[in-house]
């Protein structure tokens, strides 16, 4: 596709539309409704509630205060460095996790062994499990006093004593993220088998003609292939991982000792439970501030060598 | 399904709109491979890829079911017995006497749809700027979608409360639906940018040659043709409706309340948690779902191969 | 940030008008600073009296398997008696609170409203609650029930079911280990004694399912308060003195000692009580029928025995926090009716016998009290002599932030369970946190 292709065709009489919008015109016009909602479920509630960061505002208080940046201040005096590393920690192990297993899995499943369509149907179950069921049903497995995981390892010998895996600061965040890896490894799944499809058999026929092997030509061909579907499945894992909820919130309540809060959690418990709606705010605004720099970088990145 | 078949040879040729398009060649098909029998080493590794990934994605079902089957008061025991010695189908029948579960099933349904239906709509207009027009400002806008997503949706939540309550919209299915398929953006629209990416330039300046407008081009031309792909962004949108909690819980009140807000609400009570209960109504209401992503399958998987390869 | 919208695409006149439209909203919106009258004050007085409007009623156990039919009940005697129509509302009890804030600051709920007692202070604060004095009288609520539904002094809630939260014990277990359930150690230390006695019966047994997880790590409150600490003097959190240190290490020891099990919440605690794995317990009257319903032993209810809670030092006080639930009205349309019901649900003889037929929850008139029903009732009466008879509300109640300031200690008390840092240094850390959220 070349812009100049569009641009000519513009010029082209058109028998039904009755009003000429310009080609420009018309793609903001498409844009439209997309970026109304996005203007007023993500941009405005957004604006608004960042603009609490200044102030001391509290959700059942009436009134608010300008405080200037004391709660920006008082976030990074606490324990803001921490939150930053754990929510890193979940971030890039519910990113990797799930994509090495749905990586596997769709490689082993794109071969020819039997009942391979059978297994990807059954391993969308865990996506479409209700969300909070998934955070249930692994506290369910995790609990330390009749939980199966404990049950299993215990008979495998692998551990003595049942272990309290919610409960210990050097267990919680692990099991958090195993969790989460159950929830999303299917997606993983699904969106790089669908990748796998698209590399032409005749590249890896040739390949294998001339005598190159499977991990070279998994290597050589079939990696460069995704680069394009793994960036992406990358980048939204990323950036959803980073801002989940629901699973900590559930399973540890970002406990133990706060071994597991993240950004995510600590401002629903700033907000909702602390009342602070200033102090969450200024959490968010920090958050946005980190997240835009990665992103800038990401774009930069990636915008190398392509037009605007 | 015709399309699908056609579509995924599209990407090959070098249109250098992306940068999946700039990767090398397989650049060392000269040199000799050592590796030379596959076959039975393949299988061999993906058989045991099956078997421990898949153990890992299907175990916790098996103890869903498991659950659902234990009567409640041996659930707690310890240890838990991997086969149940008495299993029950009581849990089961008390949902069948549970018209409020239908009630949420009914609401997550309807919500869901409406969520996919819309998201689609919405994103396929926005992804079809996207691919097929050139602007200032294209891709930042492209990753100002993406980043609409980074947001804290728990500060989202407190103001967003306020604006729906404004306009009325709470404990509506409007609420929800708005809310969702706003989530939903990021991912559709880049699917389906992909998809379009694909759609040869010559059919749409075919179709103009031909005298059709530009919206009649996307409605009877592209659409259809991105069929595959609309199925697949459309299912992954019903997911994000089907499996929120907190919006859901917030945003519909108790009347239009989802399954997940609804499923906590029945089993998870302020003395105990209803364990078989609570299981046995997970399976029930994710099995049709489960099977009808089952069923489409070849679409969802199908309707990605052409488009989200290219990123 | 580079990431501006594209002047160009989207002209800059599209996007004014899109912010207009948020803007619009957001001097509507609740966050927008708005003030009633004056913070914390009832927004009206209630009076009895007028012509009965159609109202909601919300509670969390309009969904709950077991207590659903009682309030059903109510709630129907109630529509035929006064012939309008109650609307149930409902939200998941963990979110309840929250969400009912969210309803009742946006202005979406009004009418009568299930709580806990121990919300009321932050209810209140929103300046909605009508003030229900007026129609406590000859009622025959009791002092100490009406109490607990006050906050600041004024009666923001009727009370409806009021106890308290103390120790449960399996009485079996106990006699195997050669405790008299009806002698059992008054002291700290011969408690201590008790529960190795415990331990020493083996297989597994958890001798005191105490909460270890931070959602009810709350318990050790009152443990804090048995060694002495106030917790709070005036507007001063006293969390860090000697006496809550000392408390916080003794849970340690126990948790080291394994006397008390990791990872338990209430939850956890009661399905561990209900298997028999665990011989005494921290629980509210609620708790009750849970344990019995969850139990494989279909007995377990004749062998529930409330437990005074030991002291430091023998004479003292035991100590035990007040727990209980309370119909607040919110202002609003159907507010009246909504405190005529209220009224009616927690004190109507016969409406109030009915409900402890099913919840089996402490009612709170005196005359429902002395009825031979809620009399012949031996775990219900015991655990009023021993437990409910000299508990005290949570001095936090009183702050909007008490959840979060609860939940500081807690992670700070699990921080020290866990072996991250000593009790002194995390009871000093957390009466500093919990003093910054006072204000």
């Amino acid at each position: 596709m070349t812009s100049s292709q569009t641009h000519t065709l513009e010029h082209r009489k058109s028998q039904t539309a009755p009003r000429r919008l310009s080609d420009g015109q018309f793609a903001v016009l498409l844009l439209l409704p997309g970026v109304a909602l996005l203007a007023g479920v993500v941009l405005y509630p957004l604006v608004a509630a960042l603009v609490t960061a200044f102030f001391e505002q509290s959700l059942v208080l009436p009134g608010r205060t300008f405080v200037g940046l004391q709660n920006i201040v008082d976030v990074l005096q606490g324990d803001f460095l921490r939150l930053l590393r754990q929510t890193l920690v979940f971030t890039l192990g519910t990113t990797i996790l799930p994509f090495v297993i749905g990586f596997a899995l769709a490689l082993a499943l794109n071969t020819r062994i039997r009942g391979a369509k059978v297994l990807r149907g059954l391993m969308l179950i865990p996506w479409l499990v209700p969300g909070v069921v998934v955070s249930f049903l692994w506290m369910w497995i995790f609990n330390a006093n009749y939980g199966v995981m404990n049950a299993l390892l215990q008979g495998l010998g692998l551990v003595d004593d049942p272990q309290a895996w919610l409960a210990q600061p050097g267990t919680a965040m692990g099991a958090v993220i195993l969790a989460k890896t159950w929830q999303s490894f299917p997606w993983m799944m699904v969106m790089l088998l669908a990748g796998l499809q698209t590399v032409p058999i005749e590249l890896h026929e040739a390949a294998e003609m001339d005598g190159a092997g499977t991990v070279r030509r998994f290597f050589a061909i079939t990696l460069p292939h995704l680069k394009g579907i793994v960036g992406l499945v990358l980048l939204l894992e990323f950036i959803w991982n980073f801002q989940h909820f629901d699973i900590i919130y559930v399973l540890t309540g970002g406990g133990p000792a706060g071994a597991t809060q993240t950004f995510a959690t600590a401002v629903y418990e700033t907000a909702f439970q602390g009342y602070d709606l200033g102090k969450a705010g200024a959490l968010g605004l920090l958050w946005m501030v980190l997240l835009m720099a990665l992103v800038v970088v990401y774009v930069r990145f990636s915008e190398k060598g392509e037009e605007r | 399904m015709s399309a699908t078949t056609q579509l995924p040879a599209a990407p090959t040729p070098p249109s250098a709109s992306s940068p999946a398009d700039d990767a090398p060649r397989p650049p060392q098909r000269l040199r000799r491979g050592a590796l030379r029998s596959e076959r039975p080493g393949v299988r061999f590794a993906a058989w045991a890829t099956v078997v421990v990934c898949g153990g890992f994605g299907l175990l916790p079902v098996y103890w869903l079911l498991a659950t659902s089957l234990t009567p409640r008061d041996q659930v707690f025991s310890y240890p838990p017995k991997f086969f149940p010695s008495a299993p029950t189908l009581d849990a089961f029948a008390a949902l069948a006497s549970n018209d409020q579960l239908f009630g949420y099933l009914r609401n997550s349904v309807i919500v869901s749809v409406i969520t996919a239906v819309l998201s689609v709509l919405v994103s396929a207009y926005m992804g079809y700027s996207f691919s097929k027009f050139r602007y200032r400002g294209r891709r930042s806008l492209m990753y100002l979608v993406l980043a609409s997503q980074m947001f804290p949706q728990a500060l989202l939540l407190v103001t967003l409360y306020s604006v729906f309550s404004a306009y009325g919209l709470l404990n509506t299915y409007t609420a929800l639906v708005l809310s969702f398929t706003t989530f939903t953006l990021p991912l559709c629209v880049w699917m389906l940018k992909g998809f379009f990416d694909t759609i040869p330039d010559e059919l749409i300046e075919a179709a103009r040659v031909d005298g059709a407008s530009r919206l009649r081009i996307i409605h009877s031309i592209v659409l259809p043709l991105a069929a595959p792909g609309l199925i697949a962004a459309g299912l992954f949108a019903f997911v994000r409706g089907w499996n929120d909690f907190v919006f859901a819980l917030t945003l519909a009140g108790p009347e239009k309340q989802t399954l997940p807000p609804g499923l906590v609400n029945t089993f998870i009570g302020e003395a105990s948690t209803a364990w078989p209960e609570l299981m046995a109504a997970s399976l029930v209401v994710s099995l049709p779902v489960a099977i009808a992503f089952i069923a489409l399958q070849k679409y969802l998987v199908g309707g990605l191969t052409a488009g989200a390869v290219k990123g | 940030m580079s990431l501006t919208l594209p002047q160009s695409a989207l002209s800059r006149r599209r996007v004014l008008q899109l912010l207009g439209i948020g803007a619009g909203t957001a001097a509507l919106a609740a966050c927008a600073p708005s003030a009633p009258s004056s913070t914390g004050a009832a927004a009206s007085a209630a009076a009895a009296g007028g012509a009965k409007t159609d109202f909601a009623f919300s509670s969390w156990s309009f969904t709950e398997e077991a207590a659903a039919p009682a309030l059903e009940a109510i709630v129907k005697a109630y529509q035929d008696q006064a012939g309008v129509t109650v609307d149930d509302v409902s939200f998941p009890y963990n979110e309840y609170i929250n969400q009912l804030t969210l309803q009742v600051k946006g202005g979406q709920f009004t009418g009568a409203a299930h709580v806990d007692v121990a919300w009321l202070g932050s209810l209140a604060a929103m300046g909605k609650l009508q003030d229900l004095s007026a129609l406590t009288e000859g009622r025959g609520y009791t002092d100490a029930a009406l109490t607990a539904a006050q906050f600041d002094g004024v009666q923001y809630g009727l009370p409806w079911t009021i106890g308290a939260i103390g120790l449960v014990a399996n009485s079996e277990i106990l006699q195997k280990a050669d405790i008299d359930p009806d002698a059992f150690p008054t002291t700290v230390d011969a408690f201590e004694k008790a529960l190795k006695d415990l331990k020493g019966l083996g297989g597994g047994l958890i001798p005191y399912a105490a909460s270890t997880k931070a959602a009810q790590l709350k318990d050790i409150l009152i443990w804090m308060e048995t060694f002495g600490s106030p917790l709070v003097d005036g507007d001063t959190v006293t969390i860090g003195d000697d006496a809550s240190v000392e408390a916080v290490t003794w849970y340690k020891s126990l948790y080291d000692q394994k006397l008390i099990a990791a990872d338990v919440d209430r939850f956890d605690a009661r399905s561990l009580f209900a298997q028999g794995r665990a011989a005494i317990y921290d629980d509210a009257p609620v708790g009750r029928n849970a344990v019995q319903e969850e139990s494989p032993d279909k007995d377990l209810g004749s062998k529930l025995v409330p437990l005074s809670r030991p002291v430091l030092k023998d004479g003292e006080t035991p100590r035990a926090l007040v727990w209980g639930g309370a119909i607040a009205v919110v202002d609003g349309e159907g507010a009246e009716t909504a405190a005529d019901f209220a009224q009616f649900a927690t004190s109507d003889l016969d409406t109030v016998l009915a409900d402890y037929e099913v919840r089996g929850l402490p009612p709170v008139t005196t005359e429902a009290q002395q009825s031979d029903v809620v009399a012949a009732d031996t775990f219900g009466s015991l655990f009023n002599d021993r437990i409910t008879a000299t508990s005290t509300s949570n001095p936090f109640w009183k702050f909007t932030a008490y959840s979060q300031i609860e939940t500081v200690v807690a992670e700070q008390v699990q921080a020290v369970l866990v072996g991250k840092t000593d009790a002194k240094a995390a009871m000093q850390k957390a009466g500093e946190a919990a003093q910054k959220l006072v204000g």
